[in-house]
């Protein structure tokens, strides 16, 4: 079985050429990189950057306040960093990583491999997650340093990382129940999240929005401008943030296992 | 009561093989009220086995079955012993050459080997070489698979399944879009891969091209086996089925009347200078008709079998 047949086009390299090619990756480690290749191609890169600037733009916009820099800062954090580019770069991160490879038709080249679905989703989400890490949330800390408010630059940077990592889950399972992700991932954060949310303390402590936001009330001295009462803050919304990426991911290998990652017809 | 009916073997049905690696039974697969596969059970063992049948038979579908891409609604699949749906395991044996052109564009075609090779946890750093160099892509391996043709994309696939060293090759139609010398050149491949020991599973609707191919061949037709056996049981399934023949020629109606005087011939239509001729031998009306038309010294300008693909050919043999 072992045997490869004749090349038609000259031998392949032998082991001892000095440019042999490289060790092959673990499989997790292949799967992170194909993340970052294969789903996050130029065109998707300007989706996720576009929104980054537009986090550099909101901490510019606080100098038209006329309130104190805290006052301001809080007044576009939450209308303008947590309300819009964290889920909206999440969005584009987290569909690119299962649900357009899913509806593009490439993912049977990751399914029909010996690799368990939780280490695919682990390495998906860990790939997109690692975009935001080097996209999202430098923006997002980098907004309060324009802002003024430089003490608020590390809750913020926790709060994107935070927030990135349950949103991307969250999206990576949106991709693998329904085909048109994107427009399922978006109804969620409008009408779950901005509509629902705002009014449902219960909805509220199930959303990323907010516990990212409540993860930045909490940790920014003054937080308590932004903090909702219901809705733990801080450490704890760190926790529970953390409980919603493990439940997603869980449930999206669970998922994975029993779709059909193609259509159908012949 | 009556007598409980004889299991199928391989020795009383040609849809089974002795030692069969990949079996499927009674298995029946529906997209909502479509049915796409029904109750179909054939093996298929070492070797190159062609699935032939024309376009929405439901080849694709048993394919993707045998891979545990799609569950079965009714039946079972074995590969190897193991249930390919449920199994992961068996997918470290197995592997897929798709139809379709989904192959990520944003990767070279060396990423797209050495992705494969890691998924299935090969350790030898030259193994996608190797598969790069059998399909003739290593001049090309790191340019982006999205700027490839049809028939290269088709080969990186190939490239890709062949890093798995599977036991079980299943192609999707693999020769779609490939140029002739490259035709040829993976005709060989398959062939090499098939001696080799391994089961070769190549679907296609083009006749020719799987008797090449392939020794042993299952024609699917609306989702059911429609016969089983190599090219000749296959061909002589075929040979009573009445087959039309278009004849284009300067004296339609005298040569119309010379041919209904033959036994080859059932009937004959005349449409300008265009004959339409049916025959249930076909053979026989090959050799007749240059003598007849010598004979009544008419000119043939064309002669075409109109039903000579293979879904005409299938849908004969439906009926």
């Amino acid at each position: 079985m072992s045997e490869v047949p004749a090349p038609p086009v000259g031998p392949p390299p032998s082991r001892r050429d000095p440019d042999a090619p490289r060790a092959l990756a673990p499989p997790f480690v292949a799967v992170v990189a194909y993340t970052l290749r294969a789903c996050l191609p130029a065109k998707r890169w300007f989706g996720v950057l576009l929104p980054c600037a537009g986090a550099l733009l909101f901490g510019w916009l606080t100098h038209v306040n006329t309130d104190s820099a805290e006052q301001a800062f809080s007044d576009v954090a939450e209308a303008g960093l947590f309300r819009l580019i964290l889920p909206l770069t999440c969005l584009i991160i987290g569909d690119a990583v299962l649900g357009a490879d899913v509806r593009s038709g490439t993912f049977p080249l990751t399914w029909l491999s010996p690799v368990p679905f939780r280490v695919i989703v682990a390495g998906r989400w860990l790939g997109g997650w690692l975009v935001a890490l080097v996209t999202l949330v430098p923006a997002m800390a980098l907004a309060p340093l324009i802002a003024g408010v430089p003490e608020a630059v590390g809750p913020m940077a926790i709060a994107a990382a935070a927030g990135a990592a349950a949103y991307i889950a969250l999206f990576l399972l949106v991709g693998v129940l329904v085909r048109r992700s994107a427009l399922w991932s978006l109804a969620i954060v409008l009408l779950g999240e901005w509509l629902l949310g705002t009014t449902l303390t219960g909805i509220a402590q199930l959303s990323p929005l907010w516990e990212a936001q409540q993860v930045f009330a909490g940790l920014w001295d003054d937080g308590d401008l932004l903090l909702r009462s219901g809705v733990a803050g801080g450490n704890g919304a760190i926790v529970r943030l953390l409980i919603i990426t493990l439940v997603g991911l869980a449930l999206a290998a669970w998922r994975i296992g029993r779709m059909r990652p193609i259509g159908g017809d012949d | 009561m009556s007598a409980p009916e004889p299991q199928a073997t391989p020795e009383t049905d040609p849809a089974f093989v002795p030692h069969p690696t990949v079996e499927v039974a009674g298995v029946s697969v529906w997209f909502g009220p479509k049915v796409a596969v029904t109750e179909l059970s054939c093996s298929f063992g070492p070797g190159v086995t062609g699935l032939l049948g024309p376009n929405g038979a439901g080849k694709t579908t048993v394919m993707r079955a045998i891979c545990g891409l799609l569950p079965t609604d009714r039946g079972a699949i074995r590969v190897l012993g193991r249930d390919p749906r449920h199994d992961r395991s068996v997918q470290r044996d197995i592997s897929l050459v798709p139809e379709d052109d989904a192959v990520p564009g944003a990767l070279t075609a060396r990423q797209l080997v050495r992705y494969a090779a890691s998924l299935h946890s090969v350790r030898d750093p030259i193994a996608p070489e190797a598969s790069l160099a059998a399909v003739g892509l290593l001049d090309v391996a790191d340019r982006r698979v999205a700027g490839f043709s049809k028939g290269m994309r088709q080969r990186a696939k190939i490239a890709a399944s062949l890093v798995t060293e599977p036991k079980v090759m299943v192609l999707d139609e693999p020769l779609n879009g490939a140029d002739p010398v490259q035709r040829a050149a993976l005709i060989g491949l398959f062939q090499t891969l098939g001696a080799q020991g391994r089961t070769v599973i190549i679907s296609s609707h083009v006749l020719n091209e799987v008797e090449r191919l392939a020794s042993r061949q299952l024609v699917v037709i609306r989702g059911r086996l429609a016969a089983a056996g190599g090219h000749r049981a296959i061909r002589d399934a075929l040979a009573d089925r009445p087959r039309s023949v278009l004849v284009r020629t300067t004296q339609p109606r005298r040569l119309a009347g010379d041919l209904l005087a033959s036994e080859a011939v059932q009937g004959v239509s005349v449409d300008g200078d265009k004959l339409v001729i049916s025959s249930s031998h076909a053979g026989d009306l090959a050799e007749l008709l240059p003598v007849v038309a010598r004979r009544a010294g008419a000119r043939l300008r064309e002669v075409r079998p109109l039903d000579d693909s293979l879904e005409s050919v299938f849908r004969e043999l439906l009926r």
